[in-house]
């Protein structure tokens, strides 16, 4: 963020010190969902293993950041700029927390799902394979966003979301075909489905942190409105 | 480096109680001498007090009598000197202090009459002779009381002027801010504030006058007799000591310092009564 | 928000000079009715000038002058002919430092009324015990209404000040950073009793305090050396101010 620095320099460092805190938890989760998806392409049952295991490692930087935040609203009481800064990080790591979890169940359905994977349709999980790409795109660009709180980029990307939906909507339709088509491909279809659903989610809680870079930036909270609007709205600013 | 620090402490520490001694010393030589008058005082004039003293006039050399004439002449010519100088000294000081607010004006009067205040006695005694006794054909209480009222004028001006002064702008702004008008902001709420420094003022310049000489031999010069006429020469007490004190009989001379006596209790009372208003006015 | 508000005061074209020092430059402003305004910026940016144009303060002191338009309800408060002693029975004023007139803590709130009012002693005590109700301060001094109100703390002398204001029914309210004289705890009564009063009358308010103005306004305006640079709705000027200048006040960003 461009701006002067405050007359308090402790407060510049606590803001940026959090800052830095969410970002990199934004690197460790994109670095679970990406090693959950390659644990399901691969069928590596020791990384999906070492996924499970890191979660907590996300919860506990959103423990550590929610606190600091708190800490900052009790001592700083940070208004204007500051405060959606502050709301805005607070928020981010909700849904990051959410994109953990996602990773670890995927993890741990390829654990469930065990060797029986191997014998499944690779088909299955082509679909799986793009929308994970497309989903960590997602949420790099989303983090990249928050960032520099570019509210220009974080249009793009929310704007992104609706692509990912149509390729779990197609995805879902396939699977369905499969399912008719053959009734002992519903167990193997029906856990990609949640994988998909899951992949989904994660572009979901990406488009959220993108609304919240929005409110941070330009003060408008644009969540629940059609995307056309929050364009129009941003640049009317 | 810490014996460093201690040295220099340690002469500041000497620094600060030969300073402190000092102070005390030269303390103890003012009072000394303060002691020692009033000790002589107290002492020369007990010995010349009785019931006489306020009964009986002013003796001739050789018999017995007291200072009645001359604490009743004093006593009205202060008084008539108060009655002037009060009111003309409380709204020229109140002109000062609410109304010519930065005015050059006030400026100047605040120089004269500083002016006033520490022109030496004997100047206005002379003014009054000049400006009322020889006009006149002869002395009078009236002008002794004239003179002493001028003595009493800056007094008051300077304390009314500085006590309103010290009335915060912000209550005066506060009573304003109510919608109330000028005038009534400065009696209630100026003059109640300052009252008791303008009383202190008023009670400290009657002390002053209180012991003036010098204008009154212009003036009043003194009578003999008991008189309560204000057109002719009065008997005062500050007068009657100056002539008694230097007379020859030892009579007199005893009756100066008795009258000397009761001048300087008068004036303790005056500075007590006053002291005891300030300390009233602190709690705030 | 609520329906749109009804205007008590609107500032047009405002100019202050102090002697040839041109303090306010060009104001515009429309203080709504009964609602709290808080008037922040950084020292010197002409916010207690401003609020000492709305009762012709200003105008005791030689050399200080007003041009433009100050409208109470219409009417030009800068206008020649305006009755100064009647703006400000209708426009109240407390100041920085409580101020109690040196009288007991009755006479202390009958003064104000006595100057427009000739009211019987039963109507005047029940005038004196309303205003102190109002200013939360009744409770406190009942038993000792006759004794001084230089004896009271702080606080209490501060919300005296104030029940003094409302005893004489002004229609405005000025405070001129009522708490900077006080503690925490005699700040938060103040601006309790300023969210009370916001239901009777309007309310301006001069504070140093950002927080406070968050927490006792509806409106706020920011001032910057001399000039409105913000004016609005105070959660909106603190959660997502307009302009830069604001935004770094808020935010501590000032040197």
């Amino acid at each position: 963020m461009d701006k002067e620095p405050h007359i308090s320099q402790r407060f510049d460092e606590e803001l940026n010190a959090v800052h830095a805190l969410v970002l990199a938890m934004g690197g460790v989760v994109e670095e679970q969902i990406s090693n959950a998806v390659k644990a399901l392409q691969d069928a590596d049952a020791d990384l999906a293993r070492e996924v499970v295991a890191r979660d907590h490692e996300v919860n506990g930087y959103e423990v550590q950041i929610e606190e600091e935040c708190i800490n900052i609203l009790a001592m700083r009481q940070p208004a204007a700029g500051d405060l959606r800064l502050v709301m805005t990080l607070i928020k981010s790591i909700a849904d990051l927390e959410r994109m953990g979890d996602k990773a670890s169940k995927i993890a741990d359905m390829v654990l469930a799902m065990g060797h029986g994977t191997r014998n499944a349709n690779p088909a299955f999980l082509r679909d799986v394979g793009v929308m994970a790409d497309y989903a960590l795109n997602m949420l790099r660009r989303a983090m990249d966003a928050l960032a520099r709180a570019d509210a220009e980029q974080a249009v793009a990307v929310a704007k992104g979301d609706e692509v990912l939906n149509q390729e779990y909507r197609s995805a879902l339709r396939r699977l369905i075909t499969y399912m008719m088509e053959d009734p002992r491909t519903i167990t193997p279809a029906i856990d990609a489905l949640f994988i998909a659903k899951a992949i989904e989610r994660i572009g979901d809680h990406a488009r959220n942190i993108c609304e919240y870079v929005i409110y941070l930036a330009k003060g408008k909270n644009v969540r629940h409105l059609p995307l056309d609007e929050v364009v129009k709205s941003i640049q009317g600013k | 480096m810490k014996a460093a620090g201690n040295a220099r402490y340690l002469r500041r520490r000497v620094w600060n109680i030969f300073n402190l001694g000092m102070a005390m010393a030269t303390t103890l030589f003012g009072l000394f001498w303060l002691v020692w008058i009033l000790w002589t005082t107290l002492s020369y004039g007990a010995t010349a007090f009785n019931l006489e003293l306020f009964t009986g006039d002013t003796p001739a050399p050789g018999s017995i009598g007291g200072l009645r004439n001359a604490f009743v002449g004093s006593l009205l010519m202060i008084g008539v000197a108060v009655l002037i100088g009060t009111p003309v000294g409380i709204l020229a000081g109140t002109y000062l202090a609410e109304f010519a607010q930065g005015r050059r004006l006030a400026g100047a009067i605040r120089f004269f009459n500083d002016i006033l205040l520490s022109a030496p006695s004997i100047v206005i005694g002379l003014f009054i002779y000049a400006v009322v006794v020889v006009p006149m054909g002869h002395f009078s209480g009236l002008a002794g009381a004239l003179s002493l009222a001028i003595l009493f004028l800056p007094v008051v001006l300077r304390t009314t002027d500085e006590m309103l002064g010290l009335v915060p702008s912000t209550m005066r702004e506060a009573a304003l801010a109510l919608g109330a008008p000028h005038w009534k902001m400065i009696v209630q709420v100026s003059y109640r504030a300052a009252r008791s420094g303008i009383l202190t003022g008023v009670l400290l310049a009657v002390a002053r006058i209180s012991g003036e000489t010098a204008p009154l031999l212009f003036t009043a010069l003194s009578n003999q007799f008991f008189s309560t006429n204000l057109d002719q020469p009065i008997a005062n007490v500050p007068v009657v000591i100056f002539q008694f004190a230097m007379s020859p009989y030892p009579e007199w001379q005893h009756l100066a310092w008795a009258g000397a006596l009761i001048a300087a209790m008068a004036v303790l009372v005056l500075s007590l009564v006053s002291r005891f208003l300030i300390k009233d006015r602190s709690p705030r | 928000m609520p329906e749109p508000q009804k205007t008590k005061i609107s500032v047009r074209h405002l100019d202050f000079f102090y002697g040839s020092n041109h303090s306010l430059r060009d104001i515009n402003l429309d203080v709504p009715e009964r609602q709290v305004t808080a008037f922040i910026g950084p020292s010197g940016c002409g916010k207690s000038t401003l609020l000492r144009v709305f009762n012709r303060m200003y105008s005791l002191y030689p050399g200080q002058r007003a041009t433009g338009e100050v409208l109470l309800d219409g009417d030009n408060v800068l206008a020649l002919g305006m009755d100064v002693n009647l703006l400000r029975a209708k426009v109240g004023m407390v100041f920085q430092k409580p101020t109690p007139f040196p009288m007991s803590i009755y006479d202390n709130i009958a003064f104000g009324i006595k100057l427009y009012e000739r009211l019987r002693k039963v109507e005047m005590d029940e005038r004196v015990e309303q205003a102190l109700r109002q200013a939360a301060l009744w409770e406190e001094v009942k038993d000792k209404l006759k004794t001084s109100g230089l004896g009271l703390s702080g606080g209490q002398q501060q919300r005296l000040c104030i029940a003094r204001a409302v005893a004489v029914k002004p229609e405005v309210i000025l405070l001129d950073e009522p708490t900077s004289a006080l503690d925490p705890i005699a700040t938060l009564k103040i601006e309790e009793l300023v969210s009370e009063l916001r239901n009777h009358f309007t309310i301006l308010i001069v504070t140093h305090n950002m927080q406070q103005a968050a927490r006792v306004s509806d409106y706020t305006a920011f001032m910057y050396i001399g000039e409105m640079v913000e004016f609005g709705p105070t959660n909106q000027l603190f959660t997502n101010p307009s302009k830069k200048q604001t935004e770094d006040y808020i935010t501590g960003r000032y040197g």
